[in-house]
C-alpha cells in the first residue's frame, strides 16, 4: 500500500515547535546562546519569541560594544543553549576588570 | 579566453636605489612590448633606478588558457617555470628534467608555454636553465616573476592613471560585483650581486668592512649604510647617529624601495613572493592584520609571516589599509630579520586620508603622484590649506629627524593648529589623529621601563653583561637588587581592553663597544607593537616615514595606547628605533590577549597577577589552563664566566651569526651535560644534572595549557618541537590538522592549546642541532598528585595529596623504563597489536652512484632486513613505519651501536661543526621518538629527560615502546634522542606513517603486502586505492667521496666551482638529501658541463633520490617529514601538482610548495586531481627543493615519473 504522505508525522516539526515553546516558556528567564553567527554568544534576558526568533536583551557577547541592546536570534540556527531557571545552576556572571 | 604574453628574458644593469648602488649583471623577464624601451631608459640612466626594471608581474583570470611566447636573450639556456599553474609537463615545464624533452631554450630562441590558471593566486615563475647559487645564475640574479591571476570576470588598471596595464607591480583590481581593491606584487629577493657607484662591493662606513649582502624588494633595497653616510658628511641631521633615523623621509625623503600607495579604507592584497634563493625570510608589516590562510575564514591571523624561497601568499589586511580604525600614515613593511631590515629590505604603505590628483608636493617638494581613487570606495576629501591631509599637517623640517608627536610626551608639546584641524575629535595622548579604542572599553594602565643591568643565562655563568630588558615599574627595585629574576616582560589583558602604557626610557644614552659591537649612540628608543590597534603616526614606537617620531629620549617617559579587539594571542613588542643594536641584549616582550573575563593567578600562591611568563588562568565559561610564553633568542651576545665573548664575529659590529642562544634569557647547553659517565643519552636528566635552568611549565596531568612561542630577537629560524603532546595547526579551526612541531621567525607569534594527558615531564625545544646543543630545550612537567607550590586549577579536582616524594637528582642515570606497564593515555585494553622489531646499527651508505657515501651510517632498520643491508643486498632506506588508527603499537629497538665503528676517537665531531665545538663523544645508547603518536612520556617517547625513567638503549640491550595510533596523523617524524650531536646526521631517523582504520599497505610492483618501504599502494576497503610516496628531506650529513675524502658542502658542491663562495653559516654546513641519496649536481656538472641539461635522465640516467612512478590520474599522496637537523629552512616543491595546506581541511588554499621545512617538520599532500594533476598529464615532473642557494646543486631533487603507457613491472591501480 502507497505511504500517504499528508498523514505522516513530521518529527522535524514537531521538533522546532518544542524548542519554539521551551524558549517562550523561558520567557523573563536568563539564557546563554552559542551561535555560529556574529558575534556567537549572547547571555541575557528572554523577552519574547516572534515566530522562529527568540528577542533578547543581550548582557553579555563576544564584544562589549554590541551589549546592552536588544539580539533577535533565530532559534533553529542556535547551535547550544540554556535556560536559566530557578534552582538550577546559575549562568557564570561575567565581568570586565 | 585565451590569454598572451610576450616575454624575453634579458641582462642588464639594474640600479637598486638612488645612491647607485647597482648589479652589473642582472637578469629579469620583461614584456616584449617594454624591452627596447628599458634597454634604453638603462642605458640612459646608469646611476639611477628605472621604474620600467622590477619582477615582471603579469596578470589573468582564473579560467584563463595562458600562452606564454618565451624568447631567451640570455647567453645560456633559460625558461619558465610556474609554480601553481596546470600545463603539460612535455611542452610547458621550463626544466629539462627526466626523459621527456627540454622546455627551455637556447639563446635567441623562442618556446610557447600553454598554461591553465585554473585557480585564483600567484604563480611564481622563475628559470631552471640555470640552477647554480652563484652570481653566474639566474634567480639568483633577478630572474623570477609572477603571474597574478583574479577571480573570474576581473579586469585591471593602472592606479595612476586609471588607464589599461599590461604589467607591473601596482594595480588596482575590479570586479562587476566584488569590491575593486589595490594589487601589490612585493617580491623579496637575496643574495643578488650588488656594487656601488665605484663599482666595488659597498662598505659599511660602520666598520669599514664590506657591507651585508643584498637584501631587498622588488629589486631594490635601502641600506641604512648609504643613508648614515650622508649624515657623517654632515648633508642632513648632524644630531643623528644611524638606526634611528634610518626610514625617516623627513631626514632622507623617501626610499627607493616600494611604496603601496592607497586611500583610508581601501581593500588590498599583498601578493608576498620570494624570488630569492637563500634566506627565510619573516614579512611584517605594521597595524594590519590578515587571516593566514586567505581562502579559509577560520583560519589564525598573523601580522608577521614567514616565507622561504620559491614561496608565496597572498596577504589580504582585514577591514582595508588602515585596519578597523582608520589609521592614516606610514605604515612600513619589513623583512623583521633585522640584519635584513638595516641591508635595506623594507618598504612602505602609504595610507593617504585626501584625495591625490597629482598637484600635491611632500614636504621636500618631490611631487605626489596622482592615486585614483577605487571606484566603489567613498570619494576621499580634497586637501584644503586647512586640511592639507597626511603628510602634510606634521610640523616637520626637512633635513632633520621627524618631530616628536604631541600630546604623547610627559611635559611634551600641545598640538598645532594643522594638527588640532586633522585630528580625532576627543585627541589623547597616544591617539590623536586615529581612535583605536572603539566605544569606551575597559581601560588598563601600565608603567613600564626598558633598563639596562647584567643577566646571566645558566649556572655556568655565561651572562650578558649589559643586557637590555622592559620591566613593569612596581618590579623595578626588586629586579634591581636581585630579588626578582629577570625575564622577558610579558602581561596579560582580557580581549577588549583599551590598554595605555606610561613607558620610560632608562637605559644609557650608550650601548657600550666590547668583541661583539661597535660603540652605539642608542640614544632614544620606542615601543613598537604588534596586532593591536593604534594610530601609526603617534604609537607606532618607531620613527617611519613622514611621520612622527614616537620614541623617547632617556629619562623621558611617552603615553601609548593600543586596543586588543579580540582575542589575538600573544602580540610581540620591542624597540623599533635601535633594534638592530640592541634587540639581541633582550628588548622583547609579549601582551598577552586573554578571553575576555579571564583572570590571571600565579600558580605557586594563587593570587591575582597582570604580568609573567608563566601564569595560571581563570575563566568563568571555558576551562581554565595553564599560560606559558616562551622566547627564543639568537645573537644573544653573551660571555663566560672569565668575561671572555663567547661566539665573537670575526670583527665587532658584524653581523655575521655572533653570539649563541637563549630562551627567556636563559639556556643550558648540552656540552656541560655530559656527567660522570659521560654519556649523551642522559643530558637531558634531572636525576643526573639536576633541572634545566630554562622554563618549566608545572601543571597536573590533565590540565589544559597553552603555550605561547615567540622569537624575541633577531635573525634566524627555529624549530619548535614539543615530545608527546600535539596541537591544531590553525587552533581557531575544528577542522585543522594536528602538528607537534613549529617552524618560527623573529616576530611571529603562535598560541598552541592542549591538554596534558598523563604525569610525566614532557621536552619542548628547539631542536636542530645548534640550538638544543647550545641549550635551547625545557620541559614541561605534569604531577600526578598535588604538589605544595602549584594551585589547582580552580575548575578542576584537587589532585591526590602526596604519596611519593618527588624526585631529587642523584648524580646516577634513571632506572630502564618499563613501557609494558602501562597503557598510552588513549589507547584501550583490546586494541589490535601491531609489532615491530628494530635493530638500530652502523653500516655505510652509498648516497649516489658517483662513490659519494657515508661510511659512518647508523641507521634504523626492521630485524629482517639487517643481514642483507650489511651485506650489501641492500642499501639502505631510512626506517618508514606504518600502523592504522586504533592500533597499538609495539617497537622493540635493540641496540647493536659499535664503539670502534664510531668516526671521531677524540669525542670531537668536527663536521657537520655546530658552534661552541667540545669534547662530547658519542653514546652507545640509542633510542627511538616519534611525533604526533599518543604515548606515556614516562617509558614510550624515547626521552630520558627530566624525572622520567631512562628510554635509550645500550648495546644489546632491548626496549619495547608502546605508541597508539589515536588519529589520522598521516606523517609522524622519527629519530633518535640519545645522541642528537653524534647520530642524527648519519641516519638516524625515519618516518611513522599514521594510516586510516583499515588500510593495508602493498608493494608497488609485485602488490604483496609489506612492512616498510618508501614506496607503497594503500588499499582500504571505503578509500580509493592510493599511492603512498614518502620522502624524508634531510641535511647536515657527513659524506666522503668515492677516494674516502670528506664532503665539504655547501663549499664543494657549487656550480661552477670558480667563485670564491659567500659567507656559509654553521648550519649551512653539510650534504643533504631525500632518502639517504642525494644527486649532487656537481657529480654530474664534472661529467657534462652543460647547466641546463643537469636534471635530464636521458643523459646522466635517472638520479638516485627516489624515483616515483604512477599512471596518470591515480591518486597519489607524498608524506614529507624533515627530521634532520639543521637551522636553515627549506621549501618544497613538485612541478606540475597541487594539494591542500592544510590536508584535513577543504576550505584551506590549494598550493604545490611547502615553505620554511626544518628539523621536525611532517606534512602530507594528497596531490589534487591525481598523478599528472588535474589535467592528469604524463610526464617527468621535478620534485625538489625551492633553495637555490645550496639544496638544488647539493642533491636535494627527484623526478616523479607519471607513464603514459603501461610499464611491464608496475602494474596499475584499477588492476
Amino acid at each position: 500500500m502507497a505511504l500517504d504522505f499528508s498523514q505522516v508525522t513530521d518529527v522535524n516539526e514537531i521538533h522546532d515547535q518544542a524548542i519554539i515553546q521551551h524558549f517562550k516558556n523561558g520567557i523573563n528567564h536568563k539564557a546563554l546562546v552559542l551561535s555560529p553567527s556574529y558575534p556567537y554568544i549572547f547571555i541575557g534576558i528572554i523577552k519574547k519569541v516572534l515566530g522562529d526568533t527568540v528577542e533578547i536583551d543581550v548582557e553579555t557577547t563576544h564584544f562589549a560594544q554590541l551589549e546592552n541592546r536588544k539580539w533577535y536570534i533565530h532559534i533553529h540556527n542556535i547551535e547550544v543553549f540554556y535556560i536559566e531557571r530557578p534552582g538550577a545552576p546559575k549562568i557564570p556572571k561575567l565581568d570586565d576588570l | 579566453m585565451i590569454r598572451k604574453y610576450h616575454v624575453v628574458a634579458i641582462s642588464l644593469r639594474i640600479v637598486v636605489n638612488n645612491f647607485g648602488d647597482h648589479n652589473p649583471n642582472g637578469r629579469i623577464y620583461v614584456l616584449k612590448e617594454n624591452e627596447s624601451k628599458i634597454k634604453d631608459l638603462v642605458s640612459k640612466n646608469p646611476f639611477k633606478p628605472v621604474e620600467l626594471v622590477q619582477p615582471l608581474a603579469i596578470r589573468a583570470n582564473e579560467g584563463d588558457v595562458v600562452d606564454i611566447l618565451f624568447e631567451n636573450q640570455l647567453p645560456f639556456s633559460a625558461g619558465m617555470h610556474f609554480q601553481e599553474a596546470d600545463y603539460n609537463v612535455l611542452t610547458s615545464d621550463g626544466a629539462d628534467a627526466g626523459f621527456y624533452p627540454d622546455t627551455t631554450v637556447k639563446p635567441g630562441e623562442k618556446i610557447l608555454y600553454r598554461l591553465n590558471a585554473s585557480q585564483e593566486g600567484i604563480y611564481f615563475f622563475t628559470d631552471l636553465g640555470n640552477v647554480s647559487s652563484t652570481e653566474q645564475g639566474s634567480s639568483v640574479q633577478g630572474l623570477f616573476g609572477a603571474l597574478l591571476v583574479q577571480k573570474r570576470g576581473s579586469t585591471w588598471t593602472d592606479p595612476i592613471t586609471g588607464g589599461p596595464i599590461n604589467s607591473g607591480v601596482y594595480a588596482d583590481i575590479h570586479h562587476p560585483f566584488l569590491p575593486s581593491f589595490r594589487e601589490y606584487a612585493w617580491f623579496f629577493n637575496d643574495e643578488m650581486e650588488v656594487k656601488d657607484l665605484t663599482g666595488n662591493r659597498p662598505l659599511n662606513p660602520m666598520t669599514n668592512q664590506e657591507a651585508e649582502s643584498f637584501h631587498g624588494v622588488n629589486l631594490r633595497y635601502e641600506p641604512m649604510t648609504n643613508r648614515k653616510r650622508l649624515i657623517e658628511e654632515g648633508v642632513v641631521c648632524p644630531d643623528c647617529d644611524s638606526e634611528e633615523v634610518h626610514h625617516d623621509s623627513w631626514v632622507f625623503g623617501d626610499p627607493a624601495t616600494p611604496i603601496l600607495r592607497g586611500y583610508v579604507g581601501d581593500p588590498a592584497i599583498i601578493r608576498l613572493i620570494h624570488g630569492g634563493v637563500r634566506e627565510t625570510h619573516v614579512f611584517h608589516y605594521h597595524v594590519h592584520q590578515w587571516l593566514g590562510d586567505s581562502k579559509n575564514i577560520e583560519a589564525e591571523i598573523l601580522d608577521a609571516k614567514a616565507i622561504s624561497p620559491q614561496s608565496h601568499y597572498s596577504i589580504q589586511p582585514l577591514y582595508g589599509l588602515g585596519s578597523l580604525h582608520g589609521a592614516k600614515g606610514d605604515v612600513i613593511i619589513h623583512c623583521h630579520l633585522y640584519p635584513h631590515f638595516g641591508a635595506g629590505m623594507w618598504g612602505i604603505n602609504r595610507v593617504f586620508d585626501t584625495l591625490q590628483d597629482g598637484s600635491q608636493c611632500y614636504p621636500n617638494g618631490v611631487k605626489i603622484e596622482a592615486l585614483q581613487p577605487l571606484p566603489d570606495r567613498p570619494l576621499p576629501p580634497k586637501p584644503t590649506p586647512e586640511k592639507p591631509g597626511f603628510p602634510n599637517f606634521i610640523p616637520g623640517k626637512v633635513g632633520f629627524k621627524a618631530p616628536r608627536p604631541p600630546l604623547g610626551i610627559v611635559g611634551g608639546r600641545e598640538m598645532t593648529v594643522l594638527e588640532e584641524n586633522a585630528a580625532i575629535p576627543n585627541a589623547r595622548p597616544g591617539a590623536v589623529f586615529a581612535d583605536p579604542c572603539l566605544d569606551n572599553p575597559v581601560v588598563v594602565e601600565f608603567d613600564i621601563s626598558v633598563i639596562e643591568m647584567p643577566v646571566v643565562y645558566n649556572r655556568q655563568g655565561w651572562h650578558d653583561p649589559k643586557a637590555r630588558f622592559y620591566v613593569f615599574d612596581e618590579d623595578f627595585d626588586d629586579i634591581l637588587s636581585g630579588k626578582k629574576e629577570p625575564e622577558p616582560l610579558v602581561f596579560h589583558v582580557p580581549a577588549g581592553t583599551c590598554i595605555r602604557i606610561n613607558y620610560t626610557n632608562r637605559v644609557p644614552h650608550i650601548l657600550d663597544g666590547d668583541a661583539f659591537q661597535l660603540v652605539t649612540r642608542t640614544y632614544e628608543n620606542g615601543f613598537h607593537i604588534h596586532f593591536v590597534k593604534f594610530d601609526v603616526l603617534v604609537c607606532d614606537g618607531g620613527n617611519v616615514g613622514w611621520n612622527y617620531d614616537s620614541s623617547v629620549l632617556p629619562g623621558q617617559t611617552i603615553r601609548y595606547e593600543w586596543f586588543a579587539d579580540t582575542e589575538l594571542k600573544a602580540f610581540f613588542f620591542h624597540d623599533h628605533l635601535f633594534a638592530n643594536s640592541h634587540q639581541q641584549h633582550g628588548i622583547f616582550g609579549a601582551g598577552v590577549i586573554q578571553p575576555r573575563f579571564s583572570r590571571c593567578l600565579d600558580s605557586r600562591t594563587g593570587e591575582e597577577v597582570d604580568h609573567g611568563t608563566q601564569v595560571t588562568v581563570e575563566h568563568p565559561l571555558i576551562p581554565d589552563y595553564r599560560d606559558q610564553t616562551l622566547f627564543v633568542h639568537d645573537f644573544a651576545l653573551l660571555f663566560d664566566k672569565n668575561g671572555c665573548p663567547i661566539q665573537p664575529p670575526d670583527y665587532p659590529g658584524s653581523e655575521d651569526d655572533p653570539g649563541v642562544f637563549g630562551v627567556n634569557y636563559k639556556c643550558e647547553p648540552l656540552k656541560f651535560r655530559l656527567g660522570k659517565d659521560r654519556d649523551p643519552a642522559y643530558s637531558f636528566s634531572s636525576y643526573v644534572h639536576g633541572d634545566p635552568v630554562t622554563p618549566i611549565l608545572r601543571a597536573y596531568e590533565g590540565d589544559p595549557i597553552r603555550i605561547r612561542l615567540l622569537q624575541g630577537a633577531h635573525e634566524e629560524s627555529h624549530s619548535f618541537n614539543i615530545h608527546g603532546l600535539k596541537w591544531k595547526e590553525e587552533r581557531p579551526d575544528l577542522s585543522s590538522s594536528m602538528k607537534a612541531q613549529q617552524h618560527i621567525g623573529i616576530s611571529e607569534s603562535f598560541t598552541f592549546e592542549m591538554e596534558i594527558p598523563s604525569s610525566g615531564d614532557y621536552l619542548w625545544a628547539f631542536e636542530d642541532e645548534e640550538d638544543i646543543w647550545l641549550g635551547t630545550w625545557g620541559l614541561i612537567r605534569a604531577y600526578e598528585e598535588k604538589v605544595d607550590d602549584l594551585i589547582t586549577l580552580p575548575d578542576r579536582n584537587d589532585p591526590p595529596g602526596r604519596t611519593e616524594k618527588l624526585p631529587k637528582q642523584t648524580g646516577k642515570p634513571p632506572e630502564l623504563a618499563d613501557p609494558q606497564g602501562s597503557l598510552p593515555p588513549n589507547a584501550y585494553p583490546d586494541a589490535p597489536v601491531k609489532k615491530f622489531d628494530v635493530i638500530a646499527f652502523q653500516t655505510s651508505i652509498k648516497y649516489n652512484s658517483y662513490g659519494d657515501h657515508d661510511p659512518y651510517g647508523i641507521i634504523f632498520a626492521l630485524e629482517e632486513d639487517v643481514d642483507d643491508i650489511l651485506s650489501g643486498k641492500k642499501n639502505p632506506v631510512p626506517l618508514i613505519l606504518r600502523a592504522n588508527v586504533g592500533d597499538l603499537v609495539e617497537v622493540t629497538l635493540t641496540s647493536k651501536l659499535k664503539k670502534e665503528l664510531f668516526p671521531f676517537p677524540d669525542g670531537i665531531h668536527p663536521y657537520p661543526p655546530v658552534k661552541e665545538q667540545a669534547f662530547y663523544p658519542p653514546s652507545l645508547r640509542i633510542s627511538l621518538h616519534t611525533s604526533l603518536l599518543d604515548y606515556d612520556v614516562k617509558t614510550s617517547s624515547g626521552d630520558t629527560i627530566g624525572f622520567n625513567p631512562d628510554q635509550t638503549v645500550g648495546p644489546g640491550e632491548t626496549i619495547t615502546y608502546r605508541w597508539f595510533v589515536d588519529g589520522q596523523f598521516g606523517t609522524c617524524s622519527m629519530w633518535d634522542m640519545a645522541d642528537l650531536r653524534n647520530h642524527r646526521s648519519f641516519g638516524t631517523f625515519g618516518a611513522f606513517i599514521a594510516e586510516p582504520r583499515f588500510t593495508t599497505y602493498h608493494d608497488p610492483y609485485s602488490l604483496e603486502e609489506v612492512k616498510t618501504g618508501e614506496n607503497v599502494v594503500l588499499r582500504n576497503p571505503l578509500l580509493p586505492t592510493t599511492r603512498e610516496f614518502v620522502l624524508i628531506m634531510h641535511d647536515g650529513v657527513r659524506l666522503e667521496d668515492k677516494n674516502g675524502k670528506v664532503i665539504i658542502d655547501p663549499i664543494d658542491g657549487v656550480i661552477p666551482e670558480t667563485e670564491v663562495l659567500e659567507e656559509v653559516d654553521t648550519y649551512d654546513y653539510g650534504s643533504r638529501g631525500f632518502n639517504y641519496r642525494s644527486e649532487r649536481l656537481i657529480n654530474r656538472y664534472k661529467e657534462h658541463s652543460v647547466m641546463h641539461e643537469l636534471f635530464s635522465s636521458e643523459v646522466f640516467g635517472d638520479p638516485s633520490t627516489p624515483v616515483f612512478e604512477a599512471y596518470p590520474g591515480e591518486p597519489v599522496v607524498i608524506r614529507l617529514t624533515n627530521p634532520a637537523e639543521r637551522r636553515r629552512a627549506h621549501t618544497f616543491h613538485l612541478h606540475g601538482h597541487s594539494w591542500k595546506f592544510d590536508t584535513k581541511d577543504l576550505d584551506s588554499r590549494t598550493q604545490s610548495f611547502i615553505g620554511h621545512i626544518v628539523a621536525g617538520h611532517s606534512d602530507d599532500l594528497p596531490l589534487i586531481g591525481g598523478a599528472g594533476g588535474v589535467f592528469n598529464f604524463p610526464g617527468d615532473y621535478l620534485y625538489r627543493s625551492g633553495n637555490i642557494r645550496w639544496d638544488i646543486e647539493l642533491g636535494m631533487w627527484g623526478i616523479f615519473r607519471v607513464h603514459h603507457e603501461l610499464q611491464e613491472n608496475l602494474p596499475r591501480l584499477s588492476d
